[in-house]
């Protein structure tokens, strides 16, 4: 057997072997564009007799999309934009030093990344309404969640930082820049990519969030998309295919981001989470 | 001449590591001084101190007249060439050069006449938008070089920028990089581990091991009058033999290779019955016919370049013999070995200090 | 001030501030409320409680009803097989996968990309696509087993106590797959082809090479990688919330979902700290040995 052959048959059965791993993906979206009799067929269709392209703006309609979304993007925004501006500075000192102490703070950082959220919601919850940050719900849950990801992103970008050489940094020293000034005008935009792609997973993450948001946000107006779809789907729910459309609309812009930048977001993530 | 640099009493601990002991070294304005030492001597750790790098925990560093110990890299105004060149990868030939210049807030306009002037005399014209990844490795040196130059600094700091550069191209720096302190008349500080380097363009060379200066002076004074065994053997190559001798009397030792004791007639300045080390630098010994030098030694090695021949004896220790042009000699043949008087050192054996 | 000024530009203070801040947020937001966590597991919490510091401290009593509860070993026993199953199960399709696209075909390293899909899509809609393939009447995946002659009659997987656990593992293996599959290629690539030359001229043949070689090479990569697999399951809570909600009567319910089902439906807050409690010294024992493997790659 030629390589070229050999190949081509390994890429077919990589091929069909991601069809079936992804199934449920496809079926998400095939099952929101049938019918309401046609999802209960058996056996059922594999593609829909009549596309019901129309489900997708009635279930945002109908769900009050717009608001979820726009506080799934809220959240997500905050948390990141909390993340990225308290991470960095401390992914650059943990990257930069090589002590005892700074052992120490990786060690507490990597601690804290495992902390499941459903069992730190109980002391959160608590102590958010002893101070009264719950009267902003959604500042509570930005905060839980920053603190919830932050180590993750330290994690991430403390690989990209070390991979700066500290000569960039003492030649701009010596050139006559401040620390402070070397770190904003060397440093930082070096690890750019590498800091972006780690903001990218932190917001996906915080834009499905849902144990945080479901316990603190009580107001269904203020409430992000990961409760509204906890909601839709009651016990004895049979509306499948709106639950799909609503799942469908959620989804996609994560996935659309996600497969654009794939190559980027892979190498991030593998270059950190094992180092 | 005046100071511009001077060390007084600096001394540098990382923990329990005690990487720089006392030193005290002073620096001619307009002079070229390289540090020299092996890997870990703490040659790397005194430049570094210097530019700010390195907090110093004892003693005082000044440039200039001025006390510098505390303040930071960027108030000390020196200039500093790395091993790596450190060239900003996002920046190009132009941004990296004009780095220092926009941080001080020169204008767009003087950093863009700046660049160009400083390209014309290294020789990067054409390149200044070009960015480091697309420069081979000898234009990323001059890029680092020019991005010194184009400063006016108090002192040039070299931390080993040769290293990364093939042979051919190392040679050559060598000379444009002298040629380019004595046209500035600037202040340079020059790290290698490589003693040609040294030799070849410093006025002042400081021998540095585990932290202390072994020994400072101009080139040629080390090599003629190296004041203890590790400078003897660092500086010169291939390096000098060392002979172990037992004085006796009639100013002439007795010196034992292996072979059994013989005698010979030099004269040292130690008393009977001392342990010294008798040096004799390789260039410095010539082979003779068998029974017409000092002494005699079998040949175990003989090896030719062409224009030298290298030949190392069967003794212990082994002694290195290196001969302008041709010497047939083989594998076994014996021969006599030849010296003059003015070329031995002497070392105590025990305290390796010239005696 | 001037001093200050010039140490936060220039010196110690720069890299103090930046620290500095980060580790008292985190402090405050992860640090309190975990020492809290552990306060509020020692007193009696209700509703009229919830908004005063003081409470009656009541000791072990909060620890002593839960495990007198009769799902309490249960929920534990359910937790177990939870973890098990799940890691088991990532692991090994993930190494099989890992393993596939290690032999980089053109399109291997695009389509490998792909697969991670599944890890960055939001967990509740994971749970909500999961909990309609696993549908007893009318779900796909009844359908292709019964196509393929694995069942003869449909399984309620939410609602069978028997399968509702299980509903929630394949979900959740599904999930974790495709990480575990990335970061196994990682470890995969790092090994040298030279290695593996060496041992073909040495006689080695496939097999002997997969085990003398790769797996040796690959065990401080796999060992980081299950103990992450172990944290990232405890954390597993919106395939729960999506699929069965613990039920139906606790058949699968674990620890991380029981622990706030007290908390939050029961408002049993005193209760749910202590199974946290509980938890949270589970997950850190796994953390102390993840630490310990990335340690050792780092220095390795």
């Amino acid at each position: 057997m030629s390589e070229t052959t050999k190949n081509r048959l390994l890429l077919v059965f990589a091929l069909l072997l991601a069809a079936v791993y992804l199934f449920p993906l496809y079926w998400m979206y095939i099952t929101a564009l049938k019918t309401g009799s046609e999802m209960f067929r058996t056996p059922p269709s594999f593609w829909p007799d009549e596309p019901q392209w129309s489900i997708f703006p009635f279930v945002f309609q109908l769900k009050g999309m717009n608001q979820f979304l726009w506080n799934s993007t809220v959240i997500a925004s905050g948390s990141v934009a909390l993340i990225a501006v308290l991470g960095t500075g401390a992914s650059y000192v943990l990257a930069r030093y090589r002590n005892v102490w700074i052992d120490v703070g990786l060690f507490l950082v990597l601690m804290l990344q495992v902390l499941p959220a459903s069992l730190m919601i109980t002391p959160i919850f608590v102590l958010f309404t002893l101070t009264g940050i719950l009267d902003f719900p959604r500042t509570a849950v930005i905060l839980a969640i920053a603190a919830k990801s932050m180590p993750f992103f330290i994690v991430l970008v403390r690989a990209t930082f070390m991979s700066v050489p500290m000569e960039l940094e003492e030649a701009a020293l010596v050139d006559g820049n401040s620390r402070a000034g070397a770190f904003w005008s060397i440093v930082l935009p070096l690890a750019r990519n590498g800091i972006l792609v780690a903001a990218i997973l932190i917001f996906m993450q915080a834009f499905g969030e849902f144990v945080y948001s479901k316990s603190l946000i009580q107001e269904i107006e203020l409430q992000p998309s990961s409760v509204g779809l906890n909601a839709f789907m009651g016990p004895n729910t049979n509306e499948w295919n709106r639950i799909m459309a609503f799942a469908s609309i959620y989804v996609t812009p994560i996935l659309a981001t996600f497969v654009l930048l794939q190559r980027r977001i892979v190498s991030g993530l593998t270059s950190g989470a094992l180092k | 001449m005046t100071k511009q640099i001077e060390f007084s009493g600096v001394n540098k601990h990382y923990g329990a590591y005690h990487a720089l002991k006392d030193i005290n070294l002073s620096i001619d304005k307009g002079s070229f001084v390289a540090l020299v030492g092996p890997s870990g001597c703490g040659k790397s750790t005194l430049l570094r101190s210097l530019a700010g790098l390195e907090k110093i925990t004892g003693g005082d560093i000044s440039i200039a007249g001025e006390v510098v110990t505390t303040l930071p890299p960027r108030r000390r105004d020196v200039a500093m060439v790395f091993q790596s060149y450190a060239l900003y990868p996002h920046m190009t030939v132009e941004e990296n050069l004009t780095y220092s210049l926009r941080v001080h807030g020169v204008s767009k306009a003087e950093r863009k006449k700046a660049a160009a002037e400083v390209a014309v005399t290294t020789g990067l014209t054409g390149l200044l938008h070009r960015y480091p990844r697309e420069l081979s490795g000898g234009q990323r040196q001059r890029v680092a070089m020019s991005r010194a130059i184009i400063r006016n600094p108090k002192a040039f700091l070299f931390d080993e920028p040769l290293s990364n550069l093939d042979a051919a191209l190392r040679v050559h720096m060598r000379k444009e990089i002298r040629a380019l302190h004595d046209r500035l008349g600037a202040t340079s500080v020059y790290v290698t581990h490589d003693q040609i380097e040294a030799m070849t363009m410093a006025d002042h060379v400081v021998v540095l091991r585990a932290g202390v200066i072994e020994q400072q002076g101009r080139p040629l004074d080390l090599y003629d009058k190296p004041a203890n065994k590790f400078v003897a053997g660092f500086i010169g190559s291939p390096a000098m033999n060392f002979l172990p001798a037992t004085v006796v009397e009639g100013g002439s030792v007795t010196v034992d290779l292996g072979n059994g004791p013989f005698s010979l007639t030099i004269p040292v300045a130690a008393p009977v019955g001392a342990k010294v080390l008798i040096g004799i630098r390789p260039e410095h010994l010539t082979l003779t016919a068998s029974g017409e030098g000092r002494f005699d030694a079998v040949v175990s090695f003989a090896e030719s370049t062409g224009s030298t021949t290298f030949v190392t004896t069967a003794t212990t220790p082994e002694l290195m013999v290196v001969e302008t042009g041709r010497r047939l000699v083989a594998t076994g043949d014996r021969a006599g070995l030849a010296f003059s008087d003015a070329s031995v050192h002497v070392f105590d054996a025990e305290t390796e200090q010239r005696l | 001030m001037r001093r200050l000024y010039s140490s936060l530009v220039d010196g110690r203070g720069f890299d103090l501030c930046l620290i500095g801040i980060p580790l008292v947020f985190l402090i405050v937001l992860s640090g309190v409320p975990l020492v809290y966590n552990v306060v509020m597991s020692f007193q009696a919490v209700d509703m009229f409680s919830l908004g005063s510091f003081i409470r009656p401290w009541v000791g072990f009593d909060n620890y002593r009803q839960l495990i007198s509860q009769p799902e309490f070993w249960p929920i534990m026993g359910h937790t177990a097989t939870f973890l098990a199953a799940s890691i088991a199960g990532q692991f090994l399709f993930g190494f099989a996968l890992a393993l596939l696209f290690w032999l980089n075909f053109p399109g291997a390293s695009w389509l490998r990309g792909l697969f991670l899909v599944s890890w960055v899509m939001p967990g509740l809609v994971v749970g909500a696509v999961w909990n309609w393939l696993l549908s007893g009447d009318f779900g796909v995946f009844n359908f292709v087993l019964h196509q393929l002659h694995i069942i003869s009659g449909n399984v309620f997987w939410r609602s069978d106590p028997a399968f509702a656990l299980w509903s929630v593992i394949i979900a959740n293996i599904w999930l974790g797959t495709s990480f575990n599959m990335i970061m196994l290629s990682v470890g995969l690539s790092s090994i040298p082809d030279d290695l593996y030359e060496a041992a073909e001229l040495d006689g080695a043949g496939a097999l002997t090479r997969f085990w003398t070689i790769t797996l040796p090479m690959m065990r401080s990569s796999i060992g980081a990688l299950i103990s992450l697999g172990l944290i990232f399951t405890l954390q597993q809570f919106d395939l729960f919330a999506a699929i069965t909600s613990g039920g139906p009567n606790n058949s699968s319910n674990v620890a991380q979902y029981w622990a706030w089902d007290l908390s939050f439906k029961q408002y049993d807050f005193a209760k749910g700290a202590a199974i946290s409690v509980i938890m949270i010294v589970v997950v850190m024992l796994a953390s102390v040995y993840y630490v310990r493997s990335t340690r050792h790659e780092v220095r390795g």
